[in-house]
């Protein structure tokens, strides 16, 4: 319950930060990222119970999981900020849009991977 | 299979949604950036998100085992889908013990894989154990869905108490008409010399002592003892008792009367068990080595069950009490119902020795004050209790964990040559 409302708060903060600023700040898709990460690992730690003992491929599993997770949300971010930078006027609607759009696709392409 | 979200769907769905409306309102794209990994890890989460399939077995190498001995014991695993992280764990009841292996264990299976996961148990205490339920939960790559289940296998392990080797037990008093091992005191065909006595019409040749015949100038026989069997029964007050920790008196109990049992099946007595308690249970007489098994089997599902219904002897069936027969209370005497049963039975004629098991080192004596007293007054009513017994003519030995059983069988032997019968 509390991972959220940390992110949020840095996200807060983050935005708070860039209030006076009118141009697209290219950091936010690391900043995103790192959030990800955070939050990841945050519940990654709450999760873990040292009486279950937990095989290493599991452990190695997770954190290519992970990996794969923040490269592509690196990518996803990256494409989306380019996106945005073209036009600003619209570029909230259209990002919107791209990012529902990006997450389908890569959604359609994990399920047909695991069909 | 029960399924339920974890709260970190709720948690990043939410961020998602504050996420893309924030940006929304306030017109940043960098908000939108923020709120994407989120999203995408919700999506690839629920994607990749499958019901998983899995057959949980448990097996057992052996179903019977003694105290302390090992028991190898396999969890096998069938899955049909892939599972990304199943946990497991194996209950264990109290009395067995994990020695060797992961318990419970988190891992990865792929679809169509069997997995066997090997675990090392010990007996450590003795009883009817039944070993599971297998808790299983299996979670999607991300940790967004859980599915939990209850693998039903639950197989029984029976361990069978130690037992101390007699070298000796209590001689009833009188025998029965079958042949054993027990010196019968009447006179009749048998081995053992018992006197002589003037020959009679019809006494075989190979009886007469020529010796005395020689210096009594008159044919003179040998007689003997002959050899029966007797009946004994193995009376466990399971009323109540005193526990500290793993040990309590109802464990001494049990491994004195499965060690009783075996030595006077081994002697060709027949042997019977009456375990008066919360629960009554009995086993009339019989011999040989498959009553031996049943009284132990019986001895395993002994438990001190909490009961206020006064019972009294008569509720004992009266065949598993036959008449002549050495009956061998072991009680902690800690309750009146059973001593008022041992008494009874004393008081109806039985041959009645009692091994009291004592609870005293169950229960230290506390540091001072009233408490110290009421502990000394508890004793000093089991003393009088003991000596109520002996009164009444019962053979009675204080049995303590640091006295080996054949010691205090010596004590009640000694008691019992010397002790005359009295009335009560």
């Amino acid at each position: 319950v509390t991972i959220p409302w940390a992110v949020l708060l840095v996200g807060g903060g983050y935005l708070l930060a860039r209030e006076s600023s009118t141009i697209v700040d290219g950091w936010a898709a690391v900043i995103g990222v790192l959030l990800l990460i955070a939050a990841e690992l945050g519940s990654w730690s709450i999760d873990h119970d040292a009486r279950i003992q937990a095989e290493r491929s599991l452990v190695l599993r997770r954190i290519a999981t992970l990996a794969a997770l923040v490269a592509a949300a690196l990518l996803v971010n990256f494409m989306l900020l380019a996106t945005a930078g073209l036009s600003a006027s619209p570029g909230v609607l259209l990002a919107a849009v791209g990012v529902a759009a990006a997450v389908a696709a890569v959604a359609v392409v994990l399920r047909l991977l695991r069909a | 299979l029960r399924r339920w979200a974890t709260p970190k769907l709720a948690g990043y769905a939410g961020l998602s949604g504050a996420g893309l409306l924030s940006a929304l309102v306030f017109a940043r794209p960098e908000l939108v950036a923020l709120t994407a990994p989120f999203l995408l890890a919700l999506a690839a989460g629920l994607t990749l998100a499958t019901p998983p399939s899995v057959k949980v077995g448990v097996e057992l190498d052996q179903n019977r085992a003694l105290e302390g001995e090992e028991v190898d014991a396999r969890i096998v695993l069938q899955s049909s889908t892939p599972v990304d992280r199943l946990e497991l764990y194996l209950d264990l009841p109290d009395g067995i013990e994990l020695r060797e292996g992961k318990n419970p264990v988190a891992l990865h299976l792929r679809a169509g894989e069997r997995r066997v996961i090997e675990l090392k148990l010990g007996a450590a205490r003795w009883g009817g154990h039944v070993l599971g339920p297998t808790y299983v939960r299996a979670r999607d790559p991300l940790g967004l869905l859980v599915w939990e289940t209850t693998a039903e296998t639950r197989p029984e392990l029976r361990v069978y108490p130690h037992e101390d080797v007699l070298r000796r037990v209590l001689q009833p008093r009188e025998t029965q008409v079958f042949t054993g091992n027990e010196v019968s005191r009447h006179k009749g065909e048998g081995i053992e010399f018992a006197d002589i006595r003037r020959w009679s019409a019809g006494d075989p040749l190979k009886r007469v002592n020529w010796r005395a015949s020689a210096r009594r100038g008159d044919l003179w026989v040998n007689e003997s003892h002959p050899e029966r069997n007797t009946d004994v029964i193995l009376f466990v007050d399971s009323f109540a008792e005193a526990r500290r920790g793993d040990e309590g008196t109802l464990d001494l109990t049990v491994r004195a009367t499965a060690a009783l049992a075996d030595a006077y099946v081994g002697r060709r007595d027949r042997v019977g068990l009456i375990a008066f308690g919360g629960i009554l249970r009995w086993l009339v007489p019989g011999m040989g080595v498959v009553q031996l098994y049943r009284i132990v089997d019986a001895l395993l599902d002994t438990q001190v069950v909490l009961s206020y219904y006064w019972k009294e002897i008569d509720v004992i069936p009266r065949r598993t009490l036959p008449p002549n027969a050495l009956v061998i209370a072991l009680s902690p005497l800690l309750d009146a119902r059973s001593v008022g049963a041992l008494l009874d039975l004393r008081a109806r004629g039985y041959d009645l020795a009692v091994i009291d098991v004592s609870p005293v080192p169950f229960a230290p004596r506390p540091a001072g004050g009233i408490d110290a007293v009421a502990y000394d007054i508890w004793t000093l009513r089991r003393d009088a209790l003991r000596h109520r017994l002996q009164s009444a003519g019962v053979a009675v030995a204080e049995w303590r964990d640091d006295t080996p059983l054949q010691a205090v069988l010596e004590e009640v032997r000694e008691f019992r040559r010397y002790a005359r019968h009295a009335r009560v």
